[in-house]
């Protein structure tokens, strides 16, 4: 349903809600104005000075730690272990506000009093939102470039690239996270609640799961897989790993997700990346689901199913 | 076709009740004064026809379609100035309006529209530093993008000054002029009196009265006050005068001297006819036009005023 049709479609409304419809138009209005908002903030310009210093700082302490063998994919791997704690709390501090605080300072009637629907809004919200992110995480990672192109013994561009724009997805996981909470709040004290909510979800619990999985496995409630594997000395031993499903758990958070998902490019560079999980252990091969491919689509999961309900509630609030 | 029509529409939120079968029209072309204390519902009814929040029961129509179904289209054409609302600190009077023109996909200047509200100083600076009138003035600006069928202004006056105020109602007669029919929302008689066409009062979440100015203040009871001083009064001649027909009250007010306060919907000569009959010398006399102010208070307080049913 878009712009044009909306004149005259009297006949043709057959209760369906042209309201609640999406119009590209508006989308674009409400992202320009979001953005236009909230990059005149000061937490924009802060974050990008933060991701150069971070990327130029751990590139000259990774050339400095290890100055022969630092090619830019063990650069992207270890940065990629501070970018899954990063992301997350810069992706919530950015979108936490964007629905609930404007809609406690009222200004979200200036947005429905002109012709978008709250799909509009709301989809417009997630995109200017995700553009300042992508924005200071593009102005902070072209300018540290420079280190870590002395940094690292052979650079390549494209596994950079690669991980930027992964980096950037992440981000836009978080961001429809915290946005879609927004929204589903009234107020920003439970928007904020729900924020801290996410936080210790993915910061605490989802990490106590697998350790807590890995207990009843040693009390032997679950039943662990048994594989034989070459230690470091050379000998064979024979250890036990977590049933697929437990694995599988444990890459559902956006987190893990991210980090098997830097492996992707790999083929990008000279250098190779080990997969997340030891061929080994897998006997039979590994299951698709366990493929680093997969937590691409984990990543596409967090980013359309926070926004789907989000969108599909939204719509139905008094506001 | 009216440009507005409500029709049973009832709200509720939770327990509270805040519109109970609500029924008016705003005709098309005219100024409409939505007029009620704070907390009568007339937020919550500019909400619904903005498809902000959805009826309980009942329906509103705007510009002849649905409020809910077609709420986009209905915005197309409408013009609002919302109440309560925050702008956006960080955006500049341009960027705001130059949003409005994009969202509406309409070719306004910013400039000449702040010129209009006597803002165009304003221009780029940006909101936070706005004062309250500034806002209003911004929003006011907002409201006018695209030349709108249909204004609705919820407490447009909200912040501005004796002359801002002014130069809003000026505003509001100019869009009334060009063809727009204005639905103006008010908690004070006085800001809607000089504009409007008819005006509506708002109460506990029903229609009170629909009128124009002109006969909502004949419609209360207590229209004229008539204060006459006499040289002596007696129950006869105070009954006497209660039995007239255009008299709905009379009171002694004081003894010395004795002085009658009639409320007198007609004939006041009749009332001093009566009083001269019984011999009763008439030393002063002094009426008093029921404000509009009165007229309001009649009808959004319990009050002994009776009112007469429209």
């Amino acid at each position: 349903m878009s712009a044009e049709t909306g004149a005259g479609t009297d006949a043709t409304d057959t209760g369906s809600s042209p309201a609640s419809s999406i119009d590209t138009e508006s989308v674009r209005a409400v992202a320009k104005k979001d953005f236009q908002d909230a990059v005149r903030s000061w937490l924009f310009w802060g974050l990008s000075a933060f991701f150069f210093t971070l990327m130029a700082a751990l590139a000259g302490f990774l050339s400095w730690a290890n100055p022969d063998n630092l090619t830019t994919i063990s650069f992207i791997a270890l940065v990629s272990q501070v970018g899954k704690l990063i992301i997350p709390l810069i992706a919530l501090l950015l979108g936490w506000k964007a629905i609930a605080g404007e809609r406690e300072a009222g200004s979200i009637k200036i947005l429905l009093s002109l012709p978008h629907s709250r799909k509009d809004v709301l989809l417009g919200k997630l995109l200017g939102r995700t553009a300042v992110l992508s924005l200071s995480l593009l102005i902070g990672f072209l300018i540290a470039m420079v280190a870590v192109v002395f940094a690292v013994s052979e650079f390549s561009f494209p596994a950079y690239i690669a991980f930027l724009a992964m980096t950037i997805v992440y981000g836009l996981a978080y961001m429809s996270i915290a946005v879609s909470l927004s929204s589903l709040t009234r107020s920003t004290t439970m928007a904020g609640a729900a924020m801290f909510g996410v936080f210790v979800l993915f910061y605490i619990v989802w990490n106590s799961i697998r350790t807590a999985l890995g207990l009843l496995m040693q009390r032997g409630y679950i039943e662990g897989v048994s594989y034989t594997t070459t230690n470091f000395a050379g000998q064979q031993i024979e250890t036990t790993r977590l049933p697929d499903w437990a694995l599988f758990i444990d890459m559902i958070d956006p987190g893990n997700a991210y980090q098997n998902t830097v492996t992707l490019f790999s083929s990008l560079s000279s250098d190779r990346i080990g997969t997340s999980f030891n061929e080994a252990a897998f006997p039979d091969g590994l299951p698709f689901f366990l493929q680093d491919w997969f937590s691409l689509l984990i990543l596409l999961f967090w980013i359309v199913v926070p926004l789907a309900v989000a969108l599909y509630r939204f719509d139905r609030v008094d506001i | 076709m009216p440009a507005i029509t409500v029709d049973e529409l009832t709200k509720r939120f939770g327990q509270t009740v805040a519109l109970e079968a609500l029924s008016f029209q705003v005709e098309d072309g005219e100024v409409f004064g939505f007029l009620g204390p704070n907390g009568a519902g007339k937020s919550t009814t500019i909400n619904v026809l903005l498809d902000f929040v959805r009826p309980t029961s009942g329906s509103a129509n705007v510009l002849g379609m649905d409020a809910q179904r077609q709420s986009r289209e209905i915005r197309r054409r409408t013009g609002v100035l919302p109440e309560g609302v925050e702008l956006y600190d960080r955006l500049t009077a341009r960027q705001h309006l130059e949003f409005v023109i994009d969202s509406k996909d309409a070719a306004d200047d910013p400039e000449a529209l702040l010129e209009r509200v006597g803002l165009a100083d304003a221009i780029d600076r940006k909101a936070g530093g706005y004062s309250k009138g500034m806002a209003q003035r911004l929003m006011l600006a907002m409201a006018l993008v695209g030349e709108p069928d249909l204004l609705i202004l919820d407490e447009p006056s909200t912040g501005l000054d004796p002359n801002g105020a002014r130069e809003m109602r000026e505003i509001v007669r100019e869009e009334n002029e060009r063809g727009a029919t204005v639905f103006f929302s008010s908690h004070i008689m006085e800001q809607v009196e000089t504009v409007c066409d008819r005006v509506g009062i708002l109460r506990d979440g029903q229609m009170v009265a629909v009128d124009s100015v002109e006969g909502l203040r004949s419609s209360v009871d207590g229209g004229t006050t008539l204060q006459v001083t006499v040289d002596r009064i007696d129950d006869d001649a105070l009954q006497a005068v209660r039995s007239l027909p255009d008299v709905t009250d009379a009171t002694v007010e004081s003894q010395a001297p004795p002085t009658v306060v009639v409320t007198v919907d007609g004939s006041k000569t009749a009332v001093l006819s009566v009083l001269e009959d019984r011999g009763i010398e008439i030393r002063d006399f002094e009426t008093t036009e029921a404000s509009l102010d009165d007229v309001f208070q009649s009808y959004t307080t319990d009050t002994e005023t009776e009112v007469h049913a429209q």
